[in-house]
């Protein structure tokens, strides 16, 4: 599952060839949302939801055609999760998440570029407790999304971006317990950073 | 089939993929966690049940060191929590009984005062008796749950080990608030079970008393 990921990912550090000086790379921080993991009825509805999480991205990318490029992106949030039923919310501990993803941009117009992308997230509990008792997840994740580019200095510009991504939740632990299905997740994110202009 | 109409299919999809729910199981497989009392004042019965609320837990446990009861103790508290999906029980081991919830202890439970005595006859190599001392015209439980744990045979008898684990995790499940016994011997509350862990029913039957309001308050003398 790792080799589609892995292979671009070398070739972008290496900086093959011609490309080199073609290649941007990118680094942002910001936060990032997401949608209800689980929602379970126990006499009373009960959902688990992750906090709004900071999160940071690195990303690199290579022009594949005349105003398009493909590249790779890996995001990482840490934030904490609840579970909340009648308005009472319990802490259950801090979740990571990790995603890494295939990516294809173009203009929109000026400074302003849409994005897609596929690939893997990674979910990594501080503990291996309740839903997570199996352990964390490896789910496949889509997203859209798009970057905002001005220069600032010489070789960098500043970057704000926009993504949108989703995902179907489920876990070992869950699929034990008799659940069916997965739960559609969305997450969203934005962020600021700087990347290395392409000029 | 249009291009706007492709479109449409699309979105449609890409809106049931992200926003369908996942399927929650049908909890029905359970047995009655809750006990009976002589009402009090009047005739007739008082159904009485009970569960740590958040604000009392981490609840404290007090354990012995005899017969390798805080081991066994300390994985009956994992197990318990492991049984709940959404962190509805925590506990953790102190040193003080003083200030302890629970205290666990070995050998043959004391006699003093007239408590509620959930009697548990395991396995020949052990037994165990959780009590509770209710409060029947108040609804109060009054603190600690005094738990024991009390080996019949020797240290060198290979079944005296399994026992006190499974008797451990079975008294930890009364103070946790299954205060009755199931029925069916595949289930770790039943009298003398004939399983080592808790079966799906005991796990559907904690998340029950833990998802349902109690009657019971625990209050420390």
């Amino acid at each position: 599952m790792l080799k589609p990921i892995l292979l671009p990912a070398v070739l972008l550090a290496a900086g093959v060839g011609p490309l080199q000086a073609q290649t941007d790379y990118y680094a942002r921080a910001g936060a990032m949302w997401a949608s209800t993991l689980v929602r379970d009825v126990l006499v009373t509805e009960v959902t688990v939801q992750q906090s709004v999480a900071p999160m940071v991205a690195l990303g690199a990318s290579m022009p594949i055609s005349p105003g398009y490029r493909a590249g790779l992106e890996a995001t990482f949030a840490s934030g904490g999760f609840s579970a909340e039923q009648d308005g009472v919310e319990t802490d259950l501990g801090t979740l990571r998440t990790a995603s890494v993803m295939l990516g294809l941009d173009g203009p929109v117009v000026q400074n302003l570029r849409w994005r897609v992308g596929l690939g893997g997230l990674f979910y990594l509990p501080s503990d291996d407790r309740g839903i997570f008792l199996e352990g964390g997840p490896i789910r496949f994740v889509a997203g859209a999304g798009a970057d905002w580019r001005r220069p600032v200095m010489t070789k960098w510009d500043l970057m704000v971006s926009a993504r949108y991504d989703l995902h179907r939740f489920t876990t070992d632990e869950l699929e034990q317990r008799g659940f069916s299905q997965a739960q559609g997740v969305s997450r969203v994110s934005l962020s600021v950073g700087l990347g290395r202009g392409i000029r | 089939m249009s291009r706007a109409s492709r479109c449409l299919a699309a979105a449609a999809a890409l809106v049931a993929f992200a926003c369908s729910d996942i399927g929650a199981p049908v909890r029905s497989d359970l047995y009655e966690w809750r006990i009976e009392a002589p009402a009090v004042p009047g005739p007739g019965v008082d159904t009485l049940s009970f569960h740590w609320s958040r604000n009392e837990q981490p609840v404290r446990v007090w354990v012995e060191d005899a017969f390798g009861l805080p081991d066994h103790m300390a994985r009956a508290i994992d197990v318990w929590e492991s049984a709940f999906l959404y962190g509805e029980f925590d506990a953790t081991v102190v040193s003080d009984s003083g200030t302890a919830d629970v205290i666990v202890r070995g050998g043959t439970p004391e006699n003093k005062l007239q408590r509620l005595r959930l009697h548990s006859a395991l396995r020949p190599e052990c037994a165990g008796e959780t009590q509770l001392d209710i409060d029947v015209a108040t609804h109060e439980l009054r603190l600690p749950i005094r738990v024991f744990v009390d080996p019949r045979s020797l240290p060198d008898d290979p079944g005296i080990e399994p026992c006190l684990a499974l008797t451990s995790i079975h008294e930890l499940g009364h103070a946790i608030g299954i205060l009755a016994h199931s029925e069916d011997p595949e289930d770790i509350m039943y009298t003398d079970p004939e399983v080592d862990l808790p079966s799906n029913r005991d796990i559907t039957t904690a998340e029950a008393a833990y998802h349902t309001p109690a009657n019971l308050l625990a209050v420390r003398p």
